[in-house]
């Protein structure tokens, strides 16, 4: 578990990020989100240290980070940044192994290491080990940046706009991917973006600053249905509200008996991914399978409908 | 073998016998000399020269780069960025002074021979090398450095396995502009007793023989566009692994 | 002086610093300034131009009250080097500096030469030396941190080359050797003077002549601009005094058998080769950046002058070429400074300018005549630099 706990960040005058306090759980991923200028950037560089806080102190499962020497406290943090900082007089795999160099493994066990993340991030090690950043696509290079920061294997991972440079496909690939790894290693991770499709995809909470301030921490339902002021609400988009909402729930939860015609979704789908498919098909329900294909239900249009508000 | 790989590698052999054996070449300078002159340079072997010519160039370039890099990192720290301004403008400034002016003065603070040439080369050499290096260490993306502190590099770290190998291809550029200047600066080097090439030439306008100034002039040239391609060849392989984005730098 | 951008490596995490700390600089020029006052001597004593010096201490080459004063201003301009910070501060302790410095060498001249004595000669010596490059450091590294724009630096220049023709002309300086070699020698120090100009400037505006057009047609034909730029860099490559031998041959023979080419001045020895080997070494800066500069003008900006159906002249007249000039200006730069050095060589073939006095001085281990030689050179060369580079930014249109 990582504490933030009354940060603030002062240049000169300034206040760049003003008595921020939040916890984040053990295996979740928290995203900050705001506008440009807010301070996510220089929140997050506080939390490893890369900017030292003008005041308050940052808990990682207790222990005060100022108690650990910088070095040290970065090798057990990861960290990926916009444009990913590969370096390009090193290939993949040396990329990759960085860290645990840094911290003398032996090399067999770093090769080893390389090979499993490159195994993980679908780069196919004989193809890709030797080969330099300029050599590599947008999205293999995020794939290689976010490898490098997993290599020793961090509880932590800290992310600034980590697929801020992609394009829409390879971004909604990688997010995807992105909460593949974190279920299946249970990393605990801070993302920073801009972009409240991508905090909605991905945070179990979501915390939005403006002005150097924390407005709103909360999970997305929440921050959804209960927004703290009128510039989360904004944020948050009052269009895009239901939708959204409905993206949070999956089918199961509005699961009714009986049975419709047509081609199953699974109980494990949005929502809103059900709506769709009844817009599109023009039907009023839909049958529901579980994960082995059974049929176990139906969503309707009308249950949607009532998921898609607040609950009163 | 690419034709100019093919016209460089015979320029090198042509070089390499004309300085072993200059004698066998007699007859293609005959025609320019005075009845009973020698056409070939007879007052010392050309061998001889060339090896003391580039071991004054090798010596000075080597004391110059430790100097010049260790300054380039010293003043690209927190601890010497007080003088960073100041030593860019002096390399401006030095760079403005002839390299046949700093051989000059030296002359009557050390005396003829060898320790002049080598002050002059010495000190004219590090401005290349200087501004090279703090061309390299200052034009690392910032995302780079970014991500290796965030990893947990100390300066040190960061110094020797990140901003070094990356300024490498442009601190490379810079011994090699340094190393040609030297080559022509110890050359006009014998004209205050200096040994080297330069001899030739000067004993060629001394005694009116135009052959020697040519066969002076020919093997300096060769030597320096040879060590010129040379020293290329290798920024090359250093910049290659960079994406090559670095090679255009000179 | 011009690129003084102070980018650190650093993020920003660097802790901010007390107001009164020591400057490490300060602190290096206030070690000179220690050293130049009281541990190097001031002059240089020789009974004869030639003869071996005697070194002469501040207090034995200055009346006392004089010494004193020097003593107290370099200790101030020292003790303000390690305190103030201010730009302005410095520089103008720099400048006192150098304005009580300077003409004290010319008083500790007359003062150390007996009278109606004209065989002595008295030059500056090492404390002198020290004690003007930590003030000019000082001044230098002010004027770096100033950061002045364009018409700053050439006020600055316009300044520094007063205050000198003031020294010079005013005669506190007359009884410096240096000064007693030039008035031994009046008449060829301004031949030379000119030759020199002569060769180096000339040299660069043949090459413009031939260079620009050059890049421009190079510009446009690829082919051309490889082998161009392949051949101009390979000479480039050859030293000076190489390139001056290998052309001796070829104009020696042209003289023998052509009678008008020796008419017209062109032998193997003297200016022909040196203005030949400079024009040659000019082509490929300026060829160079006249295509840099072309290339780098933005495509869209080529096709809406093509949009506005301009034709192909008019884009090269009125677009292409004021875009590039910055860096054609750049070029000439380089050429210009280049050409000031290299010309000095030309004296060891006969081709005159102020390398004559610095051979000349080598030959006689005469250093008053090597400096009557190189020191115009350097100045040459410095004003050249700080007149274009201020051009350079002016062209590109930076404000004042
Ligand atoms: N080293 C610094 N010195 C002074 N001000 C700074 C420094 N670093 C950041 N700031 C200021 O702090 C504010 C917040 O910066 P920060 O980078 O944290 O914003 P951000 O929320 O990440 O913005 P973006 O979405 O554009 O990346 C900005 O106004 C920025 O100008
Ligand atoms: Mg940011």
């Amino acid at each position: 578990m990582i504490e933030i706990d009354r940060l603030t960040k002062r240049y000169g005058a300034t206040l760049v990020v003003d008595d921020v306090s939040f916890a984040v759980e053990e295996g979740t991923l928290a995203v900050v989100v705001g506008t440009s200028g807010a301070g996510k950037s220089t929140l997050l560089r506080m939390i490893n240290r890369l900017v030292e806080p003008s005041a308050g102190r940052v808990l990682i499962d207790g222990e005060d980070t100022r108690a650990i020497p910088e070095d040290e406290l970065r090798h057990r943090i990861g960290y990926v940044i916009q444009g990913y900082g590969l370096f390009p007089h090193r290939n993949v795999a040396d990329n990759i192994a960085t860290v645990p160099r840094l911290l003398r493994w032996d090399s067999k066990k770093v090769a080893q290491r390389v090979e499993e993340l490159l195994d993980l991030f679908q780069l196919e090690p004989a193809e890709f080990a030797h080969k330099f950043p300029h050599e590599l696509s947008g999205g293999q290079q995020q794939r290689v940046g976010v490898a490098r920061a997993l290599a020793a294997r961090p509880a932590l991972l800290l992310m600034d706009e980590p697929f801020g440079a992609l394009d829409a496909v390879i971004r909604s690939k990688a997010q995807d991917d992105l909460l593949a790894i974190q279920r299946r290693l249970g990393t605990t991770i801070v993302l920073v973006t801009h972009d409240m499709n991508e905090a909605f995809r991905l945070g179990d909470r979501i915390a939005v600053m403006d002005q150097a301030r924390l407005l709103q921490y909360a999970t997305p339902a929440e921050l959804l249905m209960r927004p703290a002021d009128d510039f989360v609400e904004r944020l948050v988009g009052s269009a895009e509200r239901p939708f959204r909402l409905l993206s949070l729930i999956r089918v199961q939860e509005a699961l009714e008996p009986g049975h419709a015609e047509g081609e199953p979704i699974a109980a494990s789908e949005s929502l809103h991914d059900a709506l769709s498919r009844l817009l599109w098909t023009g039907r009023k329900a839909l049958p529901v399978a579980d994960a082995s294909g059974a049929l176990i239900g139906q969503v309707s249009v009308g249950g949607i409908l009532q998921r898609g508000r607040p609950l009163p | 073998m690419t034709p100019a790989s093919f016209v460089r590698l015979t320029a090198l052999l042509v070089l390499a016998a004309f300085i072993a054996m200059p004698q066998v070449f007699a007859f293609l300078f005959e025609p320019l000399i005075a009845p009973g002159a020698p056409a070939i340079y007879n007052q010392g072997s050309l061998l001889v020269l060339t090896l003391q010519h580039l071991r004054t160039v090798c010596l000075a370039t080597m004391v110059s780069t430790v100097l010049a890099v260790a300054l380039g990192i010293f003043v690209t720290r927190p601890a010497g960025a007080e003088f960073l301004p100041l030593s860019r403008s002096l390399v401006n400034i030095g760079q403005t002074f002839p390299p046949i002016a700093v051989l000059a003065i030296a002359v009557p603070l050390v005396g003829f021979g060898e320790k002049p040439t080598f002050i002059a080369l010495f000190l004219y050499g590090l401005l290349p090398i200087f501004e090279n290096t703090l061309t390299g260490l200052t034009q690392v993306p910032s995302p780079t450095l970014e991500a290796a502190r965030g990893m947990g590099m100390n300066a040190r770290q960061r110094l020797v396995q990140v901003e070094l190998p990356l300024a490498l291809p442009v601190i490379l550029a810079g011994i090699r502009l340094s190393v040609i200047i030297s080559l022509g600066t110890a050359t006009i080097g014998s004209t205050v007793a200096a040994k080297g090439l330069g001899e030739v030439i000067i004993a060629g306008l001394q005694s009116n023989n135009i052959a020697f100034v040519l066969q002076g002039g020919l093997v300096v040239a060769l030597l320096a566009v040879l060590i010129h391609d040379g020293l290329v060849l290798v920024e090359r392989v250093a910049a290659r692994r960079l994406g090559g984005s670095l090679n255009e730098v000179s | 002086m011009s690129s003084t951008a102070s980018r650190t490596n650093t993020f920003g995490v660097v802790p901010p610093r007390p107001a009164l700390s020591l400057d490490h600089l300060g602190f290096a020029i206030a070690v000179l300034i220690g050293v130049a006052l009281f541990a190097a001597p001031f002059a240089t004593y020789r009974a004869t131009r030639i003869a071996s010096g005697e070194a002469r201490l501040l207090i034995e080459a200055l009346p006392i009250a004089m010494a004193a004063a020097l003593v107290l201003v370099a200790l101030g301009v020292a003790i303000g080097a390690v305190l103030v910070r201010d730009p302005l501060s410095r520089l103008g302790s720099a400048v006192i500096g150098l304005a009580v410095l300077l003409p004290s060498l010319g008083l500790s001249a007359g003062y150390l030469t007996p009278a109606d004595n004209t065989f002595a000669r008295v030059s500056p010596s090492l404390g002198f030396w020290l004690l003007s490059l930590a003030f000019s450091l000082l001044a230098v590294d002010a004027l770096a941190r100033m950061r002045l724009g364009p018409y700053g630096r050439l006020t600055a220049l316009a300044v520094g080359v007063s205050a000198l023709a003031l020294l010079l002309l005013s005669g506190i300086w007359d009884d410096l050797s240096i000064l007693r070699e030039y008035y031994t020698r009046a008449d060829s120090f301004w031949r030379e003077a000119r030759q020199h100009l002569l060769l180096a400037s000339g040299s660069m505006a043949a090459a413009c002549l031939l260079g620009v057009p050059l890049g421009i047609v190079s510009h446009r034909l690829r082919t051309l601009r490889i082998a161009v730029m392949q051949g101009l860099s390979i000479v480039q490559t050859v030293p000076s005094i190489a390139l001056f031998g290998l052309l001796m041959a070829p104009l020696g023979a042209i003289a023998a058998s052509v009678p008008l080419a020796a008419a017209l001045g062109i032998k193997g020895i003297g200016a022909a080769p040196a203005f030949i080997a400079l024009f040659l070494y000019a082509l490929l800066p300026i060829v160079a950046n006249t295509i840099a500069g072309l290339s780098q003008v933005p495509s869209a900006v080529v096709d809406a002058a093509r949009g506005m159906g301009m034709s192909a002249r008019q884009r090269l007249v009125d677009v292409e070429m004021p875009l590039a000039l910055p860096v054609i200006l750049a070029g000439i730069r380089i050429v210009l400074v280049q050409n000031f050095g290299l010309a000095t060589v030309a004296a060891l073939i006969g081709g005159g300018g102020f390398g004559t006095f610095v051979f000349q001085g080598i030959g006689q281990t005469a250093i008053d005549l090597v400096l009557l030689g190189a020191i115009p050179t350097v100045a040459l060369s410095f004003a050249a630099s700080i007149v274009l580079d201020a051009l350079v930014d002016l062209s590109k249109g930076t404000p004042a």
